[in-house]
């Protein structure tokens, strides 16, 4: 198989996305438009309140907006040339004797009516409706479905916006109104559009895993006859057939690993694969693993080598899975290593609030560059495109080892040098979960009024709660506040795609069943886009799917309803710590710093920059930094220079040095360094993400946190 | 020589399973659906059965209950063979009353102990 296997689907489900997005940002223009042509109108209506012949010609141009105006009572004022043409009745048949409520749809009338009595907390009704919209400055745009001469229906976006007599009083109203029909039609063409799609791709994931099971069917006998036509020809003496006949068992044996890789994967993908919890010894089960694993790592003149910590008793997980994700470990392991030692560890690690079980491979191989790790945990990706030919295997191994870990709650990671071997460590909870009980009963939902959206200032840690249900809002919101988050709501699918993109919060909180667009898709659009991608999004639902969650995307999974602790558990690993420290950062490659400084900046600390040594020390006595991260090789002065001269200074001995070089460094070099600096990060050995990662945890061990977020502050390492 | 009942409704894999069983000195008889493999328990009384999952007329889940369910072929070991591809075989086999589970296709050596272990339980209780 090849690396880069094309997927038709996922193209056009790609292209859909594109589509949608093309039209979403059209309609957004056209909004824009319109609110642009309503307020040009009302301004010049204002300018020509008097002149009634100009306003009237005013009016008349603007022949693709509907203007209606009423007075208090609801009788029409005013019936442009636009409202004639989109409503169907001429001017002279509406004046004085309707109101606007009669091209209306009685049912959104009552629905809107309703709407805005729960709000203003009396009743509404009648022209009142659009009085009150009037009076509360409510006149931003909302859709709403007109109803022609002849019956049909249009949908029309449509403000409501007061109309003030000469000593201010509210006299009247004035609807603006624009035909979006076709956009709606369109918005449901590619909704549908994206129906099909989804779909298709179930029907794809079904047909592949009905598939894989007929296939197995006959492979079965394939590698039962050769195999036991291999012991009967040994038995016969037939020596010679007894190595094609082994051939033929191993092909068969491969086959099927792939076929059972494929439909792994393709089960996970429909959200189809449901954990089995049960007790087991884990020492046993490692016995069971090595000895499946040991003639493939013994083929290759490899020693095995099992450490299993004193008493470490029984877990309680996904057998079967565990096996499995050991298993692929060690077959890597056997696979990348030649006359070498490939160990498994196993102990418990009591340091986290729940205990876990660690799972240590490691091996002497080949190793991997730090390119090649950033991509072997995707689907159908090996380290690099000889993999296949010199190594065999399908690139997916990892995908699903990684996929069951997070499934049970556990993590997998990995370390690697390239030519010096690697280590692949999983953490599995001691007690896995298979459905987490909630402490707390959901009696505590109890109704209330949606909540406002103030824009009031946020703090470094807001978090979006996607979820269609106000009463869902009001107890996240409480629970939230309550523990140092900044909450913002969303009521819709959409609303909760913009707000990701426009607040770029640190954790969003997502539904599943919401009515339009769902939670999954969300979760898609969210992933699908760059500047979302990196939010960690937790889904909050009554469905137990976590499967396809985790799948596509989704960093926790909780089902509700949800305590207090549960929540305040799931999210506090996101929360960023305030920090008021300052960060220098001496480089005097303009984009390296740039690009520094801006990753600094991006997590919310204080940055200073200087191009070299001398610069940097003038920018010390300026005002002094937490921490420093430092090149060596600049011009004027250079880094070695540079510590030499804080370190002599009593008062900057203490700040921590931080060096990111190119350079390759001598021993004496290094051993200088280590006695002088806290940490050496070679330039180009790291990705974007792990650095930043490490700055976070630097910037958290060294820079003092804003005191009055004390409380939350917790530190790693 | 222990006697063994092996149920399997694909013939290629009840040649092959069985030719494998008689090499290893069992003495084998085959049924290919859940209600001939629960007429031969009774008639033949083997000393343990290898159930395949997906039979015609009674699947091997059900077969497994009715035989652990008659008093007369309740003692009877059962090895139920599930395919790794479907998620659930395993427990329902065990829920149905299966002594053991093994996936297909069997790694045969790993088969025959589990064969033996239950034969010497089977003696010994
Ligand atoms: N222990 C290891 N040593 C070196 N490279 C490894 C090791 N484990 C995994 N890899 C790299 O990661 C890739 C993906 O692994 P995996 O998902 O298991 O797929 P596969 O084994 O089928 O190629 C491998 O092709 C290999 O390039
Ligand atoms: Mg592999």
């Amino acid at each position: 198989m090849s690396a880069e296997m094309p997927d038709p689907l996922g193209r056009e489900n790609e292209e859909l996305r594109q589509e949608v997005r093309t039209a979403r940002e059209a309609a957004e223009i056209t909004a824009q438009l319109v609110a642009e042509q309503f307020e040009e109108t009302e301004r010049i209506l204002a300018l020509f309140q008097s002149a009634n012949a100009q306003r009237e010609a005013v009016l008349n141009a603007a022949s693709r907006i509907s203007i209606i105006a009423a007075d208090k009572e609801g009788r029409i004022t005013l019936f442009n040339r636009g409202a004639e043409g989109m409503l169907g009745y001429a001017a002279a048949e509406v004046l004085g004797g309707r109101t606007p409520l009669d091209f209306h749809l009685r049912t959104e009338i009552v629905a809107r009516c309703e709407e805005l009595g729960q709000i203003v907390g009396e009743a509404v009704e009648g022209p009142g409706l659009f009085m009150q919209y009037a009076r509360r400055q409510m006149s931003g745009e909302q859709e709403w479905t007109y109803v022609r001469k002849d019956g049909s229906h249009i949908q029309v976006s449509m403000s409501v916006t007061g109309i003030h007599s000469g000593d201010g009083e509210l006299g009247g109203f004035l609807c603006a109104a624009m035909d979006i029909t076709h956009l709606k039609r369109q918005e449901e063409r590619l909704r549908q559009a994206m129906t099909v799609a989804e779909s298709a791709n179930r029907t794809k994931t079904t047909f592949l895993a009905n598939m894989s099971h007929e296939l197995r069917t006959p492979l079965n006998a394939i590698i039962g006859y050769s195999e036991m036509l291999e012991e009967e020809a040994g038995d016969a003496g037939l020596g010679g057939f007894v190595e094609d006949l082994r051939k033929i068992h191993t092909a068969g044996k491969h086959l099927l690993a792939l076929i059972n890789d494929v439909l792994d994967l393709s089960k996970i993908e429909a959200g189809k694969v449901e954990l089995f919890v049960e007790s087991f010894s884990v020492a046993s089960m490692i016995d069971d693993v090595a000895s499946t694993i040991r003639p493939l790592i013994e083929k290759k003149e490899n020693r095995l080598e099992i450490k299993v910590a004193e008493g470490l008793g029984t877990m309680k997980s996904d057998l079967m899975r565990t096996r499995q994700i050991l298993f692929n470990l060690l077959s890597n392991a056997a696979k990348f290593t030649e006359k070498g030692t490939i160990t498994i560890e196993a102990f418990a690690d009591a340091s986290s609030r729940e205990e876990q079980i660690v799972f240590r491979v490691r091996d002497t191989g080949i190793g991997m560059s730090p390119e090649q790790i950033a991509r072997i945990f995707q689907p159908f990706v090996q380290a690099d495109s000889t993999t296949t030919r010199k190594f065999g295997g399908t690139g997916l191994g990892l995908t699903i080892s990684r996929t069951f870990c997070r499934m049970m709650g556990g993590e997998v990671a990995v370390e690697s040098r390239e030519g010096h071997g690697s280590t692949f460590t999983v953490t599995l909870p001691q007690e896995v979960k298979s459905k987490r009980e909630a402490l707390e009963g959901g009696g505590a939902a109890e109704r209330l009024k949606p909540r406002e959206k103030a824009s009031t200032p946020r703090g470094p840690n807001t978090v979006l709660v996607i979820d269609d249900d106000p009463a869902v809002h009001e107890l996240l919101a409480n629970y939230l506040e309550k523990d140092g988050f900044d909450v913002v709501t969303a009521s819709s699918g959409e609303e909760g795609i913009r707000l990701a993109l426009e607040l770029r919060p640190t954790v969003i909180t997502l539904d599943i069943l919401m009515p339009g667009m769902d939670g999954w898709a969300v979760l898609r659009a969210l992933k699908s886009n760059p500047d979302t991608s990196q939010i960690p999004v937790v889904i909050i639902t009554i469905e137990e799917n976590r499967n396809l969650g985790f799948t596509l995307g989704a960093s926790d999974f909780l089902v509700k309803p949800v305590s207090h602790l549960e929540l305040f558990d799931t999210l506090r690993k996101y929360k960023r710590v305030s920090v008021t420290g300052r960060i220098l950062v001496v480089e005097d490659e303009e984009e390296t710093r740039n690009l520094l400084v801006r990753l600094i900046r991006k997590e919310g600390w204080d940055v200073a920059e200087a191009e070299n040594g001398r610069v940097a020390l003038d920018r010390i006595a300026e005002r002094k930094p937490d921490l420093i991260f430092l090149d060596l090789m600049m011009p004027v002065m250079d880094g070695f220079e540079f510590v030499k001269e804080i370190r002599n200074r009593e008062e900057y001995q203490l700040i921590p040095v931080v060096v990111v070089t190119a350079k390759d460094l001598t021993p004496e070099e290094r051993q200088w360094l280590n006695g002088n600096v806290y940490q050496v990060f070679k330039k180009g050995s790291y990705n974007r993400s792990e650095l930043m990662r490490q700055v976070r945890e630097l910037v958290l061990r060294h820079v003092s946190p804003r005191p009055e977020a004390g409380k939350d502050v917790k530190r790693g390492g | 020589m222990p006697k063994i009942l092996l149920v399997e409704d694909n013939e290629m894999n009840r040649d092959m399973l069985s030719r494998r069983l008689v090499r290893r000195e069992f003495e084998v008889v085959t049924a290919a659906t859940g209600l001939e493999a629960i007429e031969k328990a009774r008639s033949l009384r083997p000393d343990l059965i290898l159930m395949d999952l997906s039979l015609p007329d009674v699947d091997g889940w059900e077969a497994t209950r009715r035989i652990k369910g008659a008093a007369e072929t309740a003692g009877i070991p059962v090895i139920a063979l599930t395919a790794h591809a479907m998620a659930g075989d395993r427990e329902k086999a065990l829920e149905a009353g299966a002594n053991d589970y093994d996936t297909k296709p069997v790694e045969f050596d790993r088969l025959i102990q589990k064969i033996t272990t239950l034969l010497g339980d089977a003696r010994r209780a």
